[in-house]
């Protein structure tokens, strides 16, 4: 059965004509390209280079961000951009936000002139893959009590330290690592190959399986001067580049959600069981309605924090809302297909349990579900709860 | 040199299709696209514009909803964009819709017509060869690649032997079969082009046609016959049976 999205508002008939041009063409290319070799992919766990080739060509990466030979597009053309992309998978999108959000964005936004004609356009071309390392093994949640620390010996800077949960670290050419200089979180430029940095690969994820995520090591690693990224200190910096990869997800999210929408729907309407089919039963009704009413209600969310985003009427708690709900829906959502498809939603012959997998990572990574309503609670009530120290 | 493109947009294959009153209800499909054919003849049109320079202009002929095919033709490399505004384009004849196409191509200047075999949805197939009289033009068709040569061009089409090549020279018309490659995927620059290339909108009365009446109507369009039921058998002692019928009923064995 071909794909077809769930839209029951017509959301999508309040893009752009060039929004939706984006959308078909991200759309057939996860259909052509993604979906038929998704799941070797997982199985051989690896992202398949020819999609980085792809996304490149399609000219996505850094979709928001204008200049240095990157897209220029909206914010609402990035987030339908997302949406599409994690339909097929949450590795493929995750490759797209941590690209173009978390390496191209930092560069674009904090960089200097030097650095970003030097590395964006390579980078949006994705010829040049990028990597974003904040969280370390015991600073997750807390980023700002981090250890790696980044010393000034006159003509080089030297970094020391370990950042884990790196997504694309092990095959990127640019890392955007934050490290603290004399106490205060700075952004630098690691290259592959520079003295004293590797990035092995972490193995044995049962989650976003054609996804590469790393450990990104850090001994006496010595950089020149000029990889300082001269804007964004403290945690302003990072957070910025966290907002609009967060922005990304609460699309990407609706994405997974309608495909496993579309295949439970699908599913139930062919099942026969006791001579009928299964989506003329009403428990499975009920199911599906439920389904509908909730991606429904995220695409809202995400068309109007798109709005407002391409508007700059956005504050971060509105990123945390979007983000925090979509994932969640989209997982209930996911857990909700299995069941309708039975035993026949734990196979790889449906996409369900692939969704439902890499979504668990996704409702952690980018602050947690729990980390977005403390930062809710904190804007409701004015007082912070990450913490008892103040 | 120029090359006219000639493209119909219709119901999308996957697209389900309702009659209603003895007529396919067009306000029913939910998606438009590209005749797959069509697309091979502006995929074989943008490889010989990136070798050779040449200036692509796609036409269509059809109600609004059409100006989208030609944007998604501009995405991909069109440079520039025809549309030959017929609302109830349902209701003309072959021969009406290849006088409207024909004219147009001749106002483009254009002098080589590539199209697709035929549209997606009717399947009538006279398009190339309907164009090529009224334009005085060679027609080849069922080609599956053309490249240029010296002056004029050459194509690829099947023979009782295989394959023939075909050398033809300007005024010619090329309908296409399945091409040696699919149509490329649009990039963001060129659906971003796309968005400001201007669109040249015609009517029959710009392009002094005069249409005339339908010398084919049709009565009626019917769904196709609704599949039988399968039928189930079970157990060993149904083996005969089975074999019986796919013998000589289904004629498979």
């Amino acid at each position: 059965m071909p794909y077809e999205a769930l839209d029951f508002y017509d959301v999508d008939s309040l893009l752009t004509e060039e929004e939706r041009m984006v959308r078909d063409m991200v759309r057939d290319f996860v259909d052509e390209e993604v979906l038929p070799k998704i799941e070797q992919a997982c199985a051989d766990g690896v992202f398949p280079d020819e999609w980085r080739v792809a996304l490149g060509e399609m000219g996505v990466l850094g979709a928001p961000l204008e200049g240095y030979g990157c897209p220029g597009l909206s914010y609402t053309a990035y987030g339908v951009i997302c949406r599409e992309l994690e339909r097929g998978d949450s590795g493929l999108r995750s490759f797209a936000s941590v690209q173009g959000s978390l390496a191209m964005y930092p560069i674009w936004e904090f960089g200097s002139e030097e650095q970003k004609n030097h590395y964006l356009p390579k980078m949006a071309s994705g010829e040049w893959v990028g990597c974003f390392g904040l969280t370390e093994p015991d600073y997750g949640s807390n980023p700002g009590d981090m250890i790696t620390k980044a010393e000034d010996k006159g003509d080089h800077f030297l970094l020391n330290g370990a950042k884990m949960w790196i997504t694309n670290g092990t095959i990127a050419q640019v890392a955007i690592v934050w490290a603290k200089l004399d106490g205060v979180i700075r952004g630098f430029i690691v290259e592959k190959g520079d003295e004293g940095f590797s990035a092995p690969e972490m193995k044995g994820k049962h989650s976003l399986k054609a996804s590469v995520t790393s450990e990104l090591v850090f001994s006496d690693c010595k950089i020149p001067k000029d990889r300082i990224l001269p804007d964004g200190k403290g945690l302003k910096g990072p957070f910025s580049c966290l907002n609009n990869a967060r922005y990304g997800i609460a699309w990407g999210a609706v994405g997974a959600a309608q495909a496993c929408f579309d295949s439970a729907r699908d599913y139930a309407g062919t099942r026969i069981q006791f001579t009928h089919p299964i989506a003329s039963y009403q428990l499975v009704q009920n199911k599906l309605a439920w389904m509908l009413r909730e991606i429904t209600k995220a695409q809202l969310l995400a068309y109007h924090l798109a709005v407002k985003k391409d508007a700059g009427t956005w504050i971060a708690e509105h990123i945390s809302l979007a983000k925090m709900n979509n994932v969640d829906i989209a997982l209930d959502i996911a857990r909700m297909a299995r069941d309708i498809h039975g035993a026949n939603g734990i196979l790889d012959e449906y996409c369900i349990m692939r969704h439902m997998a890499n979504l668990e990572s996704v409702k952690t990574y980018e602050g947690t579900h729990d980390i977005h309503n403390l930062i809710l609670g904190r804007h409701i009530t004015g007082i912070q709860a990450f913490t008892r120290e103040i | 040199m120029t090359i006219a493109v000639l493209l119909k947009q219709v119901p999308d294959t996957t697209a389900k299709i309702t009659v209603s009153g003895g007529r396919v209800d067009e306000s029913a499909v939910s998606k438009w696209s590209m005749s797959p054919y069509d697309e091979y003849a502006l995929e074989s049109a943008l490889q010989l514009k990136d070798s050779g320079g040449e200036d692509i202009v796609v036409i269509t002929a059809g109600p609004a909803r059409c100006e989208k095919l030609l944007r998604d033709a501009a995405a991909v490399g069109a440079d520039n964009l025809v549309h030959v505004l017929v609302e109830n384009i349902g209701d003309l004849d072959s021969t009406q819709v290849q006088a409207l196409l024909a004219a147009a191509v001749t106002n483009s200047g254009a002098e080589v017509v590539f199209c697709g075999k035929q549209a997606a949805d009717t399947n009538a197939g006279s398009t190339g060869p309907g164009v090529a009289e009224l334009l005085g033009a060679a027609c080849v068709t069922l080609v599956s690649k053309v490249s240029a040569d010296g002056d004029g061009y050459s194509a690829l089409r099947p023979s009782a032997a295989g394959s023939e090549r075909v050398a033809v020279s300007a005024p010619c018309v090329f309908a296409f079969d399945k091409g040696r490659t699919e149509m490329r995927r649009p990039n963001v620059r060129g659906i971003m082009m796309a968005k400001k290339k201007p669109i040249e909108t015609l009517t029959a009365g710009d392009l002094g046609v005069d249409l005339g009446a339908a010398s084919v109507t049709i009565i009626s369009h019917s769904p196709p016959a609704e599949k039988p039921p399968g039928q189930k058998f079970e157990g060993a002692d149904s083996v005969s049976t089975v074999v019986g019928k796919l013998r000589d009923e289904a004629n498979v064995i």
